[in-house]
């Protein structure tokens, strides 16, 4: 029973994917009618510069977002702790932009850097100063466009890591500190020596976690540039939702998938092997 | 000579506090200061939509921008929630459809609480199986939230033939009806449990993990059998958890883009395909209709996540915290 309904749910679709790769079929041709012709779309796919462009671009995103994510969510949850008074406050606000649907917050970036937007207009005596035209269009440079979805991305998901960091600093044992405070150790030295390695569990979790949800991005992308211009910024997500629902390419796009499958599998068992690492090292009391 | 050194020393020690605190004073100051700083970069593209959701169509694209609606107007909510869209002008007139908001959040409530309520149901019965008999073994417990890590990109090219093509065709072999999961809610919702099972059973494991297992064992010892010990005993224990459960999936639904916009077209919409469709209006695009949808879909999840947000504080420690 249970097998059947594994092989129903899993193997088939999994298996009709990997012939539907094989296949030569098209929006404009019944299924019924499509013909195999074996590796040609896995040649097509490994032969088109934009599958590999994007590729690229969605680890360029990922990498820039996940850094500033880190960076700043790490600062704000160290300071977070340290503040008394209106802790509550500021981490009811901090996690609002995790609650806001992505489309919204892509839309919301769509007007704040519209050419008549107010980002423009905070600019504008900086921009006026230097005579330039403070009415940028910002999402139609190509660098500045991809920069504006990093910082979207950055905006919304920086909650998370501010939230992964706060429930490690609120779990440091303050035996431990203060043992150290004792034994004279200064802040800085209390800071790097005792409250970092204690807290490199969560670091992990945050990079493992942001890492592999950054690789997924898509809404921002449609909501503020649909890929342009041109094609740069078009993560992977993006391009694949491209050839399969805007060109029809089904079976271009099935082999994609089947490629991206194995690479994002390959990624997620070392993304697990990181963290049942480091949870291991808690369980024996290592860490 | 000797009362008056040792009158300098004091004082010197008092000027030292007194530094130290006027230090740590201004340290303080300076934590305040950023992190107001950073409340208020967050508060303000929330701020600028619902704004720009009270300002009539004139005053979308001013330059320069009004910080604050000039002439505030609730005429962008009458619009997109008018019955008659056609006649109250937010419909295009060359399009195949009007925007039907409330098609979109009918479809949206119903697709987000049934798939919310039923992968909630199944997986506190996974948790409690996981947590009490450690099915899976320990690494499945890291392991079942990886899962989600999967682009939805991937998944749903193969999603999409075995809705549009492969049910259909099976359906038509065994009743001989051509039945399709494609743009139904009946589809939606059974991926929608697919891809929140794995956070449920992740949050419930640690909520049941926290009652102590001589609850069970004492209620066992006195005669209850295995489902009465789970209803009686452990359900109550976790009723909150499962309250919070519900409402972090709940969001996480809500939010779903991609598989929305893949899976459904043209009967069910949700409100973030919905929010996207008036963007890529042929007449440009509606500002404030857009802003007030925005706000529409915000405000009830946002509320939510400040209910639960204690809880998630709680939860994102992966297991990695000792206790």
């Amino acid at each position: 029973m249970v097998e059947g309904m594994f092989v129903v749910i899993l193997i088939i679709p999994f298996v009709m994917t990997i012939y539907i790769s094989f296949l030569r079929w098209r929006a404009n041709r019944p299924f019924e009618q499509a013909y195999l012709t074996g590796f040609r779309n896995y040649e097509a796919v490994l032969s088109d510069p934009g599958f590999w462009d994007s590729l690229g671009r969605t680890f360029y995103f990922a990498g820039f977002a996940v850094l500033f994510e880190l960076v700043i969510g790490f600062l704000l949850a160290m300071m977070v702790h340290q503040v008394t008074r209106g802790r509550r406050f500021y981490i009811t606000i901090f996690l609002i932009p995790m609650m806001v649907v992505p489309v919204v917050a892509g839309y919301n970036f769509s007007m704040i850097y519209l050419d008549s937007g107010p980002l423009n207009q905070i600019l504008s005596p900086l921009l006026n100063f230097f005579d330039i035209n403070p009415r940028i269009r910002w999402l139609s440079d190509p660098l500045a466009a991809q920069w504006a979805i990093i910082i979207a991305d950055v905006w919304q998901w920086t909650s998370l890591t501010f939230l992964i960091f706060l429930s490690g600093f609120s779990g440091l044992p303050p035996q431990l500190i203060n043992a150290a405070k004792i034994m004279g150790a200064s802040r800085s030295q209390i800071f790097f020596w005792v409250e970092l390695p204690l807290l490199k569990p969560a670091i992990v979790i945050a990079v493992v976690i942001r890492l592999m949800e950054a690789l997924k991005l898509f809404d921002p992308v449609v909501l503020l540039t649909f890929g342009g211009p041109g094609t740069s910024t078009q993560t992977i997500a993006y391009y694949l939702w491209e050839q399969v629902w805007q060109f029809n390419k089904y079976s271009f796009g099935a082999a994609a998938s089947v490629l991206l499958l194995i690479l994002f599998s390959g990624l997620i068992f070392f993304g697990i092997y990181l963290i049942s690492r480091q949870s291991d090292a808690v369980d024996r009391g290592e860490v | 000579m000797e009362g008056g050194a040792s009158i300098s020393r004091t004082e010197a020690a008092q000027r030292a506090q007194k530094d130290a605190s006027r230090k740590r004073r201004s340290w303080t100051v300076i934590r305040h200061a950023v992190l107001i700083g950073w409340a208020s970069l967050i508060m303000f593209p929330i701020y600028w939509m619902i704004q720009t959701s009270f300002k009539d169509s004139g005053e979308w694209v001013t330059w320069p921008p009004n910080w604050i609606p000039e002439d505030p107007t609730l005429k962008n909510y009458e619009q997109i929630f008018s019955f008659n869209v056609q006649e109250s002008g937010v419909a295009r007139q060359a399009t195949e459809q009007p925007f039907n908001i409330w098609g979109a959040l009918l479809d949206s409530i119903i697709i987000c609480t049934s798939s919310a309520l039923i992968a909630l149901f199944m997986g506190t019965f996974l948790a409690y199986a996981i947590s009490r008999y450690n099915v899976g073994g320990k690494r499945f417990r890291h392991s079942v939230l990886l899962i989600r890590m999967i682009p939805p990109i991937v998944i749903a090219i193969p999603l999409l033939m075995y809705y549009a093509i492969m049910v259909p065709l099976a359906t038509d072999a065994v009743l001989g009806v051509r039945l399709s999961l494609f743009d139904t809610r009946l589809g939606l919702s059974l991926l929608y449990i697919t891809i929140t099972l794995p956070f449920v059973i992740w949050m419930m494991l640690s909520f049941i993990d926290e009652i102590p297992y001589s609850f069970e064992y004492a209620a066992r010892i006195m005669g209850a059998g295995r489902i009465y010990t789970i209803r009686k005993v452990v359900l109550p224990l976790v009723a909150s958890g499962m309250v919070v459960t519900f409402l972090f999936v709940f969001i996480l639904n809500w939010a779903e883009f991609l598989l929305a916009l893949t899976l459904t077209h043209p009967d069910v919409t949700t409100l973030p395909v919905l929010l996207n469709k008036f963007q890529s209006a042929s007449e440009g695009r509606l500002y404030g209709p857009q802003a007030a949808i925005g706000t529409i879909i915000t405000i009830p999840v946002v509320i939510m996540g400040i209910l639960i947000q204690k809880h998630l504080i709680k939860g994102f420690s992966f297991g990695t915290i000792r206790k």
